[in-house]
């Protein structure tokens, strides 16, 4: 999937998983944070990121299994898509 | 399991602490909860353990003086839950600060123990099997009753597995060797960031364990209002929400202090939670918590209103 589609797929989540408002959604650019807290950002909290990474199993085909911290993958929509893009190409 | 510090929580419900524009309660920040107070108690390790609760057990009845205000809490809290009054209510009171003492002596040094010698101490352990039979991840779920520490590390030791402890961000750093100490296979996950949640995910897809506390709600959208002794209280429903998400059962654990000073662990029949059913789960498990506190109502240390535990 290449990372316009990955974009346009977390979108989609945003809308019918976490109940964002579509017009909402359509404004997410790449530059968008995710985690509360941050001013400009998406707001999402804990319960929130436990229904994305959900959503991204199912949609992108991508295991949420990592040792590592997933935080910095999760911190903007842009870092959001270049991990499940890597993912889906085996990088 | 965990939280160590005097009325304090180390394990804390999913959720909460990232809820902006609220300001969520901080149940482990009293003015008690101190090193000076951990290092006492850990010095008193020396002491065999009959002595050393002994001890505890005089100290505790002895300090419920310096508390009026907690004392009024748990006063209040025990009338309702047991409907005592007058002199069998000042005991139960007094039983609670008792109890807790004692917990919190073994806290510091028994539970510090390796833990492999934990089990001498255990003079029952119900349902702890059904660990066993369960594969791939899941979700243990305790509460502020008993030694519940005690308990998540006799779980991570029978259950072989990872054990991740949801934890509330420590804010006296110092006391960070009493309560946080990784090893045996438990690791604590600070709740510092919404983004807590992904490590939980991963580490339920690893078919590890994770382990949270569901009895202290933190103001935040993930609580819901479920009778609890007859009134609506506060209660998290973000463990049931990741159960379900991950599709991994929740196993309820209680570790309970007996008359002869040695624990009762009860495990009791793990919940699934299908989508749509989260708060369905989550009432049965505040009515397994109700009947613990009501076979045990001086060891339930929650040291606050639980019905109404969010300031304004």
């Amino acid at each position: 999937m290449e990372s316009g589609k990955v974009l346009d797929a977390i979108k989609t989540l945003l809308v019918e998983r976490l109940k964002f408002d579509p017009a909402r959604a359509a404004d997410i650019t790449v530059h968008t944070s995710l985690p509360k807290g941050i001013e400009g950002s998406l707001g999402l909290d804990s319960l929130d990121f436990i229904e994305l990474a959900m959503g991204i199993e199912e949609r992108c085909g991508v295991m949420i299994d990592d040792q590592e911290d997933l935080a910095p993958h999760f911190k903007s929509v842009g870092a959001l898509v270049d991990f499940v893009a890597s993912r889906q190409s085996g990088r | 399991m965990t939280d160590p510090s005097l009325a304090p929580s180390v394990l804390a419900p999913l959720s909460g602490a990232e809820e902006g524009g609220r300001v969520p309660p901080r149940w482990y920040s009293h003015a008690y909860n101190r090193p000076e107070v951990y290092r006492l108690a850990a010095a008193m390790g020396w002491l065999p353990r009959p002595a050393r609760l002994g001890l505890a057990r005089a100290l505790g009845r002895a300090a419920r003086r310096f508390f009026p205000a907690e004392r009024a809490v748990v006063r209040a809290t025990l009338e309702v839950m047991t409907a005592a009054s007058g002199a069998r209510l000042d005991e139960l009171t007094a039983g609670v600060f008792r109890d807790f003492a004692m917990c919190f002596s073994d806290l510091v040094t028994t539970n510090r123990q390796p833990s492999t010698r934990l089990a001498e101490h255990v003079s029952q352990a119900r349902g702890t099997e059904r660990l066993e039979r369960l594969e791939g991840g899941l979700i243990s779920l305790t509460a502020h009753v008993g030694n519940w520490e005690l308990a998540g590390r006799l779980l991570a030791l029978r259950s072989a597995r990872p054990t991740h402890v949801v934890v509330a961000e420590e804010e006296v750093r110092a006391l960070k060797r009493w309560v946080r100490r990784d090893g045996d296979g438990v690791r604590f996950v600070p709740r510092s960031a919404p983004t807590v949640s992904l490590q939980l995910v991963a580490a339920l897809r690893r078919g590890e364990v994770v382990a949270v506390q569901g009895d202290r709600a933190l103001g935040t959208r993930g609580d819901v209002l479920v009778p609890f002794f007859g009134r609506p209280a506060p209660f998290p429903l973000g463990p049931f929400i990741l159960a379900r998400a991950l599709r991994v059962p929740l196993v309820p654990a209680f570790c309970m202090l007996d008359s002869d000073r040695r624990y009762e662990v009860t495990v009791p029949e793990p919940l699934t939670v299908a989508a749509g059913s989260e708060e369905e789960a989550l009432r049965t498990w505040v009515a397994l918590l109700e009947d613990t506190v009501r076979r045990h109502p001086t060891q339930w240390f929650n040291f606050f209103d639980v019905w109404n535990p969010i300031p304004g």
